[in-house]
């Protein structure tokens, strides 16, 4: 006899189940407070309405308030320095690394795994281990480019306005670099030997075969793999908590940073949920550029 | 006839692996030279080395007679066609056309030109536009054909080119290629494990085996005096009949290793009671009754094609034969056949060479 539960050994029932389960956890956990960090940024929060639902409506009052802060733009171009120096940093020594362990020398497979040590370990151990790094004092990094000649006098990352942001850069790209370069070394390997070997017989050279076999096969694994980056990136919030603090007077504040600090630090949520709403634009924006690269594989 | 490309003593290794031993061979300008042999036996290994896509470990490889073992591959002018066909596959069909002479710097409108010129003989001219996962295997084939062509190279490379093709479309290729190297008047190396292949389309041809050349002559040449058993067995379908056999008292007949005492007559002299191998082509054993037929087995299978039918006789080894037209005898009756002394090969039982 057939009843309802034998749909789920047939097939259809089960695969229904199968992506049920996950999207109702998605919907619970990570979909309604989005949707009520959304609701908020459209609410006047205060101290005393934390705990309920119903709020006065705001309209864009926050997002006014927000837009015509002195803070606002500053913060939003450290946020774009970091993405853009991040990403790029962390691409191209990921591809140069990836490059290189293409090679294929002996042990080379176990380097490549030890250098996902980095990308496995927590965001606050990374941070600490940098800013004893770059400490002003007696950081190694000071020592190094005291050494080479490079600089005179100590840096001190940290606590200079100057250099603060880039303290953070630099630590997100030690810690991003083995994530890039898995991701482009499994690129490369998918690109079949033989096209080199057709394009060298066609007279293409080094840079040539990058430029024209390489990078045109990688596209699509380069559009996933930015657009999961700058996902990445907007998510970092470990290394500036333990690196800078967002400090010295906001010299390295960041967008998701500056958004905890609101609701978390000032207590004031409406103005945290109205940068986060305008955060998430963004990363939906690079969501979909991933779908789409993704879809778009070229494979003959 | 000049050298246009020449091997000299070539080795390769990997590793402890010999790969190439001592391969010395010279194709003329305008020859069509095939490789053959069976897998393992280096013949891509030669070919691959002639590109540059391997580096030899000895000896010196020429083309038009400049020494050619340090020079990388986009500096040799040589085209190769992929068993893949490895056509690049973000780029359309005219981008893979003219790929070459881009990369050499021509300009845009005169490699477009040259593409179109080309994409005429070869039938591709409604496909410029298309990418390559959007043809077939046999337009795919004549893309990776037409980027050798377009760049007039000192040689044409093929590696196991029809491979991937099915069988129909293989003997038709087959053709086209060869209609294509005498119009160009083009140098070739064809790779294949296949020895119709290159029996059909070779001017010369080069059996290999165990990284070593066989033996090497004009398709005819090589199925009629093959210098030993390996070759005698390779070339030619169906495979040549080998019979362990005992030289007569006379020195002028064989006595086969088979039941009943079966003896040819063999217009040769050889020291009595010499054990040898004799080699029986299928398609030179021909029926025959009463005192013609030399051979006397029991019939065992019958393959019939239509114009030609397989048997196979009831013996250990069995032997194949090849008949023009249809069987009459059953299953199980006796077959006589009968060959011609002069069609008989002989090789030494112990080294399998050519007597």
């Amino acid at each position: 006899m057939r009843n309802g539960l034998s749909t789920f050994w047939d097939g259809r029932g089960f695969d229904l189940l199968l992506v049920g389960i996950p999207l109702a956890f998605l919907i619970a956990i990570s979909g309604s407070a989005l949707v009520y960090n959304v609701v908020m940024s459209f609410q006047e929060v205060g101290m005393f309405t934390l705990g309920s639902f119903v709020r006065p409506f705001a309209g864009l009052k926050n997002y006014a308030e927000v837009l015509s802060d002195p803070q606002t733009w500053p913060i939003l171009g450290n946020t774009a320095i970091f993405v853009v120096g991040s990403l790029s940093g962390q691409f191209i020594v990921g591809f140069a690394l990836a490059l290189f362990f293409g090679l294929k020398f002996p042990g080379s497979t176990y380097l490549r795994g030890l250098f996902l040590v980095s990308w496995v370990m927590p965001g606050l151990v990374t941070g600490a281990l940098w800013s004893w790094l770059l400490a002003g004092d007696f950081g190694v990094v000071n020592f190094f480019l005291r050494s080479l000649g490079i600089i005179n006098e100590n840096i001190f990352w940290r606590s200079d306005p100057a250099f603060a942001l880039w303290s953070v850069v630099i630590a997100n790209i030690w810690f991003g670099t083995s994530f890039n370069m898995i991701l482009l070394s499994v690129g490369l390997a998918s690109i079949p030997e033989d096209l080199y070997e057709a394009a060298s017989l066609d007279g293409a050279n080094v840079f040539q075969r990058f430029f024209t076999i390489t990078l045109p096969m990688m596209r699509s694994t380069i559009g996933a793999l930015l657009s999961l980056g700058l996902i990445f990136t907007l998510q970092q919030f470990d290394l500036f908590a333990a690196l800078t603090d967002g400090g010295p007077n906001n010299a390295s504040n960041v967008a998701q940073y500056w958004a905890w600090q609101l609701s978390f630090r000032e207590y004031d949520f409406a103005r945290g949920a109205t940068v986060s709403v305008m955060m998430i634009i963004v990363v939906i924006a690079a969501a979909l550029f991933y779908v789409r690269s993704t879809r778009h594989e070229v494979r003959g | 006839m000049t050298a246009q490309i020449e091997f000299v003593d070539v080795q390769k290794y990997y590793g402890t692996y010999h790969a190439l031993k001592s391969i010395n061979l010279t194709v003329e300008k305008g020859s069509f030279v095939a490789l053959v042999g069976p897998s393992g036996c280096g013949k891509t290994t030669l070919l691959r080395s002639l590109a540059g896509l391997e580096k030899i470990s000895g000896g010196e490889i020429r083309i038009v007679g400049e020494r050619m073992n340090d020079v990388p591959p986009r500096k040799r002018d040589i085209a190769m066609v992929f068993q893949s066909y490895a056509l690049y596959p973000h780029m359309t069909v005219e981008q893979n056309l003219t790929y070459s002479l881009r990369i050499r710097g021509m300009k845009k409108k005169e490699a477009r030109k040259a593409a179109e010129d080309v994409a005429a003989t070869t039938e591709l001219s409604h496909l410029l536009k298309r990418y390559p996962r959007e043809l077939s295997g046999g337009q795919r084939q004549r893309v990776a054909m037409s980027r050798a062509i377009i760049r007039d190279p000192k040689a044409f490379l093929f590696d196991e080119p029809l491979s991937n093709l099915d069988a129909a479309l293989r003997v038709h290729m087959r053709k086209e290629i060869r209609t294509l190297h005498e119009r160009l008047g083009a140098t070739s190396v064809y790779v294949t494990h296949d020895q119709i292949e290159a029996m059909t389309m070779a001017d010369r041809v080069v059996l290999m085996k165990e990284g070593r050349i066989e033996q090497q002559g004009a398709p005819l040449e090589l199925y009629d005096r093959p210098i030993n058993r390996f070759v005698a067995g390779f070339i030619g379908s169906p495979a040549m009949n080998f019979v362990p056999a005992t030289v007569g008292a006379d020195g002028q007949s064989l006595v086969l290793d088979l039941p009943g005492n079966q003896t040819l007559p063999y217009p040769g002299r050889l020291e009595p009671s010499r054990r040898v191998v004799a080699g029986l082509r299928p398609e030179h054993l021909v029926p025959a009754s009463g005192t013609d037929a030399l051979i006397r087995l029991p019939l065992r299978g019958a393959e019939a094609t239509g114009a030609t039918t397989f048997l196979f006789t009831e013996s250990d080894p069995e032997l194949a034969v090849v008949l023009n037209g249809r069987n009459t005898i059953k299953v199980g009756e006796e077959l006589g056949l009968m060959i011609d002394p002069a069609l008989i090969h002989l090789f030494d039982e112990k080294t399998g060479e050519r007597l």
